[in-house]
């Protein structure tokens, strides 16, 4: 066990911006191709296609689209990787990967209402969100 | 005879023989719990003084005495403590006043005294056995003695008889946790019994679908009948038998038809009466208490909500000497199973196929906005519903104001009523006032189905002072001496002129009081009516400055605020004319005369009447789930609490309409409750001011007298069925049971 924790190494950081990027595409690659078994998996077909999951990985890529900074990207590579792993080996149930994933994508939508919603008043906003604020 | 007697009498002589031969062994059989009660003496008539607490102590439950007459009153002794009180209290009444309680379980300080339980059983000085407090009177200079040995000795003895025959039910028992008997007897029983045959068992009773009994557990208190006969006035239940034979039952096999039975289950100390809907249903100690007000009738009786969780598990009454004294009616206490029953839970828009869409808000209030701003101003109309809150009603009116509307009104509310002088449509005389009338002129009113509290302080009012009641109107049900003047307005004409007897008997009156339905409020002649019932109290002298005896009898519990308020239709065909109706819990208004082509708004907590119309349903809260300020019959303001949370996706009606006004471009300057009532306050101070009767200012004679012919038809009946009168008990199965079995057809 500690021999292999010995031997165990986390890759080197990306030496710049540029390799930063290609290990993203790789890591959106990687995830691709392990979406049919994802659909399999947890038995998606009823509430998601394929390209609908492709685009919510892009568009979780997306949103970090604003860091330059190589160590960060790394470092949230290795997250991503760390939640596909989970995902593909069935670590997590469907009701995550539906929360997150499929509907996950309404909640985005939910933040380009708020958005729209600059305009209204603190009282109409506690109104929409319930009836006790 | 049972195994039991068989046994004990195989056991008896050897415990005599033992307890015989070893007369010092006091524990083999002994029957009293405490060793010194085993031969109690009575005190002694000179006792060395004991050390008395003597400072002042509080009455029970807070009590206070009245002295009607200073003179009167009298000094005993309750446990060597001095108490003043007035002549004709009895023994048990100067305890109370003294801060003592005495056990009892047949009296009860409304009802009259029947004396037959003796569990109130306390030690005179001088007398030789102990006497029952309740039918005693108290004597000047009488020394009671509530704590004594022989005291204590004789309500074992009586706890002891009471059990003989109850049975141990107690963990399948409704009352368990809330009943006299058991408390009683953890306080003053003995923890043994000798009894050892069979009890006895008794038939159940069906009494309808309201009151469940277990006649096995009754105690022969007769509470329950006393208060049939003398407080609800229907003599439905009675004693039957005599001795160990004795049961209560209704004599024939019959329900008890009373609008007020409910109330047995409360007075009964055991659980042989209790409630049927609520059987099995929760324990009192899980239960959440929240006091609020009722909106099931004008009365705003105090009740109690009993929640648990996201229920309501039961309505009990609370006490309001004013307003509904102990009881609430049936209506009332049953009518919570519509608060679970077709509720609206979330905002729907009717598609184009006619079909309800559930919609978010966000989409169900810009749809509504739209069109409020699509259609011209006078072409907008609001009516607010029986059970609309003060708070809602004020939004209401200011956003229609905004909009630029005016045609808004409260429902039961005819076109041009008197909203400008408040003793015009008030109860002036208060509720508890109607006690002190002689004389009562009812006017197409049926008290008994309109406000049942009201007639149950009309038929106090009569049984005590033996006033005169005069009725008209169509035929109806009392439960009191009455008259029955006449059906329709010819008749008030006729008491007017004074061709009729009744109006010698309202003049010789020395407190005549007239009650005119809420009902009138609808007929076009209404001013007229009232025109001619102003000439009648002034003939009889009705209002003066010590005595206001012209009252208003309303119907619905939002009809007093929104009088107040001004929710007044303008004019007669406002609704023929409108494009778009808001219906703010309005379920009674007719339907067929909003035009087809218009946009009909329904917010409202039930899918009652209206929804049937609606083109988008607003879900709102009911009166459990919010706080709402409501205005009784008499001029009280009262207010509900929140119990349970509001079902689904509904809001209070207040906020619906004020985030309304905010997406339809006329926002509305408050934003909390708070913000509301400071506008409530600018319009009418009355309203905000909690708990509070306030009498109207100034007489209703002020009004100027109307010439307009008064219609002959006749007065017409306000409620038709007493138990469903709005979208809660319509939505109530027990009250569709109710009007199925217990409506006189």
């Amino acid at each position: 066990m500690a021999q292999a924790i010995r031997n165990a190494k986390v890759p080197p950081n990306s030496v710049n911006l540029e390799e930063a990027r290609q290990r993203v595409f790789g890591f959106f690659r990687i995830a691709c191709r392990s979406l049919p078994t994802v659909m399999e998996v947890y038995n998606l077909y009823d509430v998601a296609t394929i390209s609908q999951l492709r685009s919510t990985i892009a568009s979780e890529i997306r949103r970090n689209d604003h860091i330059t900074n190589p160590k960060v990207i790394d470092m949230l590579l290795f997250k991503g990787l760390e939640e596909l792993k989970n995902v593909v080996n069935h670590s997590k149930q469907r009701h995550h990967i539906v929360g997150q994933y499929v509907i996950g994508r309404r909640g985005l939508e939910q933040q380009e209402l708020a958005s729209k919603e600059q305009g209204i008043s603190n009282f109409l906003k506690d109104f929409y969100n319930s009836n006790y604020s | 005879m049972g195994l039991g007697l068989l046994a004990s009498k195989a056991i008896r002589p050897t415990t005599r023989l033992i307890n015989f031969q070893n007369p010092n062994n006091l524990f083999l059989r002994t029957i009293v719990s405490k060793p010194e009660l085993r031969n109690p003496e009575p005190a002694a008539a000179q006792p060395e003084q004991p050390l008395v607490d003597l400072s002042p102590r509080t009455p029970v439950g807070g009590a206070r005495v009245h002295f009607p007459n200073p003179d009167d009153a009298i000094e005993v002794f309750v446990d060597g403590f001095p108490v003043k009180i007035p002549k004709g209290f009895s023994v048990l009444q100067a305890c109370e006043v003294a801060g003592v309680d005495i056990p009892r379980f047949c009296y009860h300080s409304r009802l009259s005294i029947a004396g037959n339980c003796r569990m109130c059983l306390v030690e005179v000085e001088k007398s030789p056995k102990p006497v029952a407090s309740c039918a005693m009177p108290a004597l000047p200079g009488m020394k009671i003695k509530t704590d004594t040995p022989v005291a204590k000795k004789a309500r074992e003895g009586v706890m002891e008889f009471l059990l003989m025959n109850h049975p141990l039910d107690c963990p399948i028992c409704d009352q368990g946790g809330e009943c006299d008997l058991q408390d009683q007897s953890m306080a003053f029983g003995s923890d043994r019994g000798r009894f050892t045959e069979m009890k006895r068992s008794v038939v159940d009773k069906n009494l309808g679908p309201l009151v469940k009994t277990v006649m096995t557990r009754c105690i022969q208190c007769t509470r329950c009948v006393r208060f049939a006969s003398e407080v609800a006035g229907v003599q439905d239940l009675g004693m039957l038998g005599r001795g160990s034979g004795e049961e209560i039952g209704t004599y024939v096999e019959k329900l008890m038809t009373s609008e007020l039975s409910g109330n047995v289950i409360d007075i009964c100390p055991v659980g042989a009466l209790t409630s049927k809907p609520f059987a099995f249903k929760a324990r009192n100690w899980e239960l959440k208490n929240t006091e609020t007000i009722d909106v099931t009738d004008a009365v705003g009786s105090n009740i109690r909500i009993d929640s648990r969780g996201p229920e309501v598990m039961r309505i009990v009454p609370r006490l309001n000497e004013d307003i509904n004294e102990e009881w609430i009616s049936d209506k009332t206490r049953f009518c919570y199973d519509g608060l679970k029953r077709q509720r609206l839970n979330d905002p729907m828009i009717r598609g184009p196929d006619g079909r309800f869409k559930p919609v978010n808000w966000r989409e169900a209030l810009s749809v509504v906005a739209e069109v409020a701003h699509q259609v011209k101003p006078e072409e907008i109309v609001g009516i607010s519903g029986k059970l609309s809150d003060a708070e809602s009603m004020i939004v209401l009116k200011d956003f229609l104001n905004r909009l630029g509307s005016n045609n808004v009104w409260g429902e039961g509310i005819g076109v041009n009523t008197n909203a400008d002088l408040r003793s015009g449509y008030i109860m002036n005389t208060s509720i508890a006032g109607l006690e002190k009338a002689d004389a009562f002129l009812l006017v197409g009113t049926q008290p008994r189905v309109e406000a049942a509290m009201v007639n149950a302080r009309i038929r106090k009012t009569v049984t005590v002072n033996q006033a005169k009641v005069g009725y008209i109107g169509p035929a109806t049900d009392f439960n009191y001496d009455n008259q029955h003047l006449g059906t329709g307005p010819q008749t008030l004409i006729d008491i007017a002129e004074g061709r009729h007897p009744f109006s010698k008997i309202i003049s010789n009156a020395k407190h005549p009081v007239i009650i005119v339905g809420g009902g009138i409020f609808e007929r076009k002649d209404q001013d007229a009516i009232f025109a001619a019932v102003e000439t009648i109290a002034k003939q009889g002298n009705v209002v003066r400055s010590d005595w206001n005896g012209l009252n208003v009898l309303l119907l619905h519990a939002a009809q007093a605020a929104a009088l107040d308020l001004g929710l007044v239709p303008q004019s007669e065909n406002s609704l023929e004319s409108a494009k778009f109706v808001y219906l703010m819990g309005a379920d009674d208004t007719n339907l067929d005369k909003i035009p087809k082509d218009a946009f009909v708004v329904y917010q409202g907590h039930h899918g009652d009447k209206s929804v049937y119309r609606a083109n988008v349903i607003l879900p709102a809260a009911a009166f459990s789930e919010k706080e709402g300020i409501y205005e009784n019959t008499e001029g009280c303001t009262q207010q509900t609490w929140p119990a349970v949370p509001t079902v689904g996706d509904s809001r209070d009606d207040w906020k619906i309409i004020r985030a309304l006004s905010e997406v339809a471009e006329v926002r509305l300057p408050y934003d909390t409750i708070g913000g509301v009532r400071a506008r409530l306050r600018t319009v009418a101070p009355n309203l905000v001011q909690i708990d509070e009767r306030e009498p109207a200012a100034l007489p209703s004679s002020l009004r100027p007298t109307f010439t307009q012919k008064m219609d002959p038809t006749p007065f017409g009946v306000a409620v038709e069925n007493f138990y469903m009168t709005d979208a809660i008990t319509r939505a109530s199965k027990i009250m569709a049971q109710c009007s199925a079995m217990l409506l006189k057809k």
